[in-house]
């Protein structure tokens, strides 16, 4: 009999698929949609969260701030809690896509860091609250790079050359050549654009490439000697690497941070109120910062982190270096003038 | 005669090329290290993270979820579909082929785009279920482009002949059409299953809540994750399982065949 086997299979489908949609129709308790990076949040502490609050967390994610964006703009719903970069979140409120927060619901507001709140672009946390952050800097082999000096002049060093990378991020990127003139990551003065556009130029002479992922690994394995990088991905390659060190330059750098918002669409707004302020709490934060290993802006949490961490001055900025430090913020119509110098400088041999 | 060495050092090189970056992930997904940069000794550890990871695990069946049923709908659509257009001539020939090849030419972002827009704009709440629709819709053209092949060669004669011999259309179908034409059919069902589990673009627009990919979940790891080689040993596992499903049917397959 030749068609059996055909049916077997078909069968065997069917049953297959009915045993695994099985669990998908279980569903009377309440449940929290979360749409956040992988990883972002310590599984346990979602399992807690589900236990005391008698619900489901389900959690979707994404790779990009425009990709969420974008798809949340076409008009994409069912998403009660969103993790946006702080500049993404500006840039929704502004749409007014976002639902301001109940305080009254929120009694762990209390232990947010005020000293980054006085950067924050939502100070008074009407619409977001931040969750975790990272400074922007440098990390190098110490043992490669000779006479390493705490500044963005290093990408000036030809010894490097061909061995150092640069974030492909153009407001990273253009944030560490204003900083090194001395001007704000944010400045939307064109002067100080196009000399700090004149300064990547120079600097891209020396890089081997704009990377955003590949140089965690590319600095553990050696391959790259010098990068610049996000704090929380650095400290991870460090775990690998012992040789690995990491600056945040004395002339300041970008610090950027990912928020909680409640989009207008939300379903579970009190759910969602409910988790923001579960994240909030000293221990629950101080497990999140293990997990993850970035930092939460939350003081009440800093004693319960391990003290390498606490007392690291990279991660837990003196405060003269702390104040030349800035929030990439938004920059309005600049945007265009910014893409056209980035496109210059991607284009320069 | 001398033989030339060149088809061998060929093809030597060509399963290098295939094979050898899968080796490099399974080693990896044994190594202590976690930017897999080094050797730092062999462990288990990110089986057991794996073992732990409820996401993973919702993303995998997804996944699956989603891979089964839009190949199974895909195979009896993309079916029916080519037999359509292989037995009868419409004046509008020219455009249901070309409706037909849309989906393998559009690219993947408009696709996406389209789709989500057009989900919003009939208030359809995203989630497993327009997923699946939005996969359905680009597997149906791989398995009917590929069963329109294996039509090509098909000889109609067979059939006239067993409606000669008194067969009805349920009997034509099930005992002449469906058994030559499997090979074909399971053939684009492979084609599509893979095509669905790789998919990112499209799945990313039309995806809802708790409606998660492994392919959307592995990229978005790549940003903050500490657990990355996690997906080496899901990998790993896939792997191991694919090989033992194809041992398996290889097997069962040798034993019904003499009967």
């Amino acid at each position: 009999m030749k068609h059996s086997p055909v049916r077997t299979l078909v069968a065997g489908l069917i049953v297959g698929l009915l045993t695994v949609l099985s669990p998908a129709f279980a569903k009377d308790k309440p449940t929290l949609h979360i749409f956040t990076w992988a990883d972002y949040v310590k599984p346990e502490l979602v399992a807690a969260f589900e236990k005391a609050h008698d619900c489901t967390v389900v959690i979707d994610t994404y790779d990009s701030n425009e990709a969420m964006y974008a798809k949340l703009k076409a008009g994409a719903t069912g998403y009660d809690l969103l993790f946006p970069s702080s500049y993404m979140v500006k840039v929704m409120y502004d749409q007014g896509m976002l639902q301001e927060l109940d305080h009254a619901k929120l009694p762990n507001l209390v232990h947010v860091d005020p000293d980054y709140l006085k950067k924050a672009l939502d100070a008074k946390m009407g619409h977001s609250v931040p969750y975790m952050l990272t400074n922007t800097g440098i990390g190098y082999l110490k043992s490669k790079v000779k006479d390493f000096q705490p500044t963005w002049a290093m990408f000036d060093r030809a010894d490097l050359a061909g061995r150092v990378t640069m974030l492909n991020d153009m407001r990273e990127a253009f944030g560490a050549a204003l900083k090194s003139l001395g001007y704000s990551i944010n400045t939307t003065d064109p002067k100080q654009l196009e000399a700090a556009r004149d300064v990547l130029i120079r600097w891209k002479k020396n890089l081997a490439k704009f990377e955003n992922e590949q140089y965690k690994t590319g600095l553990a394995s050696g391959e790259f000697l010098m990068v610049q990088g996000y704090s929380g991905d650095i400290q991870q390659a460090m775990e690998d690497n012992k040789d690995i060190g990491f600056v945040v330059p004395k002339e300041g750098t970008s610090i950027s941070c990912d928020d909680m918002v409640i989009p207008k669409t939300a379903t579970n707004v009190d759910l969602a109120t409910a988790f923001i302020n579960d994240m909030l709490d000293p221990k629950v934060s101080a497990e999140n910062i293990d997990f993850i290993g970035y930092i939460a802006p939350n003081k009440d949490a800093y004693p319960l982190i391990s003290e390498d961490l606490r007392n690291d001055p990279n991660i837990f900025l003196p405060p003269a270096l702390s104040a030349k430090c800035e929030i990439i913020g938004d920059i309005g119509e600049s945007l265009k003038l910014y893409t056209k110098l980035w496109d210059e400088v991607k284009a320069a041999k | 005669m001398k033989h030339s060495r060149l088809p061998l050092v060929t093809t030597l090189l060509v399963l290098i090329f295939f094979y050898l970056p899968i080796f490099v992930l399974v080693a990896n997904s044994f190594n202590a290290s976690r930017f897999s940069s080094s050797w730092d000794g062999f462990t288990f550890k990110w089986y057991g993270l794996l073992w732990h990871n409820r996401d993973i695990w919702q993303a995998v069946r997804n996944t699956l979820v989603i891979g089964l049923s839009a190949t199974a709908t895909a195979m009896v659509l993309g079916t029916t579909g080519a037999l359509a257009l292989h037995r009868y001539r419409s004046r509008l020939q020219a455009a249901h082929y070309g409706l037909l090849w849309m989906p393998l030419v559009v690219p993947d972002i408009l696709m996406g785009m389209s789709m989500l827009l057009f989900f919003v704009a009939i208030g359809r709440q995203l989630g497993l279920v327009t997923v699946l629709i939005a996969h359905v819709t680009f597997c149906i053209s791989y398995v009917a482009m590929v069963v329109l092949a294996r039509l090509q060669d098909f000889d109609d004669a067979i059939l006239e002949a067993a409606q000669d011999l008194g067969a009805d259309w349920w009997t034509i179908t099930w005992r002449i059409l469906v058994p030559l034409l499997a090979p074909g059919i399971i053939a684009g069902g492979l084609l599509a299953f893979t095509l669905s589990i790789d998919d990112y673009v499209v799945t990313f627009f039309v995806a809802g809540t708790g409606s998660t990919t492994l392919p959307l979940q592995i990229y978005s790891m790549i940003k903050h994750s500490k657990q990355l080689p996690v997906i080496n040993a899901l990998s790993t596992l896939l792997l191991v399982v694919t090989f033992a499903a194809v041992y398996v049917s290889k097997h069962l397959l040798k034993e019904s065949t003499p009967s």
